[in-house]
């Protein structure tokens, strides 16, 4: 029992690492898609008329990049709590496994009954530490839902933006591209946060 | 683990060694226990790879609540790096480390343990009745190093001093010096960095009275071993590999 406890110590350092630099990744991406709303809105502006339908999606497209960026830096914080959680976890567990090995090392010493208050006390803090790392990746499990909700309103946001690109005559071609770009950027998201949400739904329930 | 008392008096001096179950690939390492009335100190504790056999030695001669205090007379991982795991065991202890490895000590782990920094000139430790002396031992072979020395029962641990590299099982005391000079001379010659440093420390150490002294590694030296052991280390060149 003890070494699973040790191994899953072990995966949870590995995903919560993955966590933030997936997260680095989403980063990067929102910021891609703060640049196509402020190029997109040149291009409307420039259009005038021909784009007009156009115009309202640039800010909302650059809200969404911005709302993302807010996100994923709380998230990013929290994961690196997280991160000190799982450290904590890991001392706690090699300390109580040691201090287990101790009590059998010991059997028939004159004061081996004194190291049941240390194991006790490394038991129940072992277990709080896990608890409260079950309780944290839940609510980091909510954070990465919300960033995916997001992602999928700005895939609509590229859908509607390709509707209104081809009313906009020569311009087409261009706010097209920004569709495509928000889009593609969207399913990037999307796809690492997925990954995130993966990586730490193993540890919800265990 | 074997326990060997090497001192029994008002106070009792401890040994602690030899681990049968020690994984082959780490220096074998000597710990020591002072144990008082109340109270129990622990000398270079060891690598956390020893902490289980060496708390579960401990038990026979100290309950958990009365070990009061660990020393480390240097950085070493054989020396403290089990520090992490007496900070979860001991609810209310100190180490008593040199004050220039503070803060690099504190890697291993020291949330609950009060880390009492060395000032390079030394100190003391004072468990119930008995003093004990902190001896600055700098660069022998750490740059912050320190051994500890009881006027009492005329022991000094001699930290990384004296040591000697043995097979498995060695003997716990020097018995033939002579026969034991090899064990020790590359030990010393390529970890000790300094002449005038061990010169120093010589100098300091002969003007104590010694019946016995007591290293990290290796055995302990007795009687007329402790004099010959600071005259051939008197004569040894140090610091060979540059």
């Amino acid at each position: 029992m003890s070494l699973n406890m040790n191994n899953q110590t072990k995966s949870q350092f590995v995903a919560v690492a993955s966590i933030t630099s997936e997260l680095s990744a989403v980063m990067v991406v929102a910021k891609e898609i703060s640049l196509a709303a402020a190029n997109a809105k040149a291009i409307a502006f420039r259009a005038g008329d021909k784009a007009k339908g156009f115009q309202p999606i640039t800010d909302f497209i650059n809200e969404l990049a911005k709302e993302t960026i807010e996100l994923v830096t709380s998230i990013n914080v929290y994961a690196l709590s997280l991160y000190q959680l799982t450290v904590n976890e890991y001392r706690k567990t090699v300390a109580y496994n040691k201090f287990e090995q101790v009590t059998k090392m010991s059997e028939g010493a004159a004061y081996a009954q004194s190291m049941q208050a240390p194991l006790a006390h490394a038991q129940l803090s072992m277990q709080l530490c896990q608890r409260q790392f079950k309780r944290d990746v839940k609510q980091l499990l909510d954070q990465l839902e919300a960033v995916m909700h997001h992602a999928r309103a700005a895939r609509v946001i590229a859908a509607n933006s390709r509707i209104e690109a081809s009313q906009a005559g020569e311009y087409l071609q261009s706010l097209q591209a920004v569709a495509e770009s928000v889009d593609k950027a969207a399913h990037t998201i999307h796809d690492n946060v997925q990954r995130c949400r993966i990586a730490l739904s193993l540890y919800r329930n265990s | 683990m074997k326990m060997t008392k090497i001192y029994e008096g008002s106070h009792q001096w401890i040994m602690f060694g030899r681990d049968e179950h020690k994984p082959a690939n780490i220096i074998d390492s000597n710990q020591y226990a002072v144990r008082t009335a109340n109270r129990c100190l622990l000398m270079e504790p060891g690598g956390s790879e020893l902490f289980a056999p060496m708390m579960a030695a401990v038990l026979h001669h100290a309950p958990v609540e009365q070990i009061t205090d660990l020393f480390a007379s240097h950085q070493d991982p054989d020396v403290i790096s089990s520090l992490g795991l007496w900070d979860q065991a001991l609810s209310s202890a100190k180490l008593h480390a040199p004050a220039l490895w503070e803060s690099f000590l504190r890697h291993f782990g020291c949330e609950s343990i009060e880390y009492v920094p060395i000032p390079d000139n030394g100190g003391t430790i004072k468990l119930d009745s008995v003093e004990l002396q902190l001896i600055p031992a700098h660069y022998l072979h750490s740059s912050g190093n320190f051994h500890v020395y009881d006027p009492q029962a005329k022991i000094l641990m001699s930290g990384d001093v004296g040591a000697a590299l043995e097979a498995p099982g060695a003997p716990m005391f020097v018995e033939n010096f002579d026969s034991h000079i090899e064990k020790m001379r590359y030990f010393h010659q390529r970890w000790m960095p300094s002449n005038q440093a061990k010169r120093a420390w010589i100098e300091r150490v002969r003007n104590l009275d010694i019946d016995i002294l007591a290293p990290q590694h290796g055995r302990i030296f007795k009687g007329d071993d402790v004099k010959r052991f600071l005259d051939w280390f008197d004569t040894l060149q140090v610091g060979t590999a540059v």
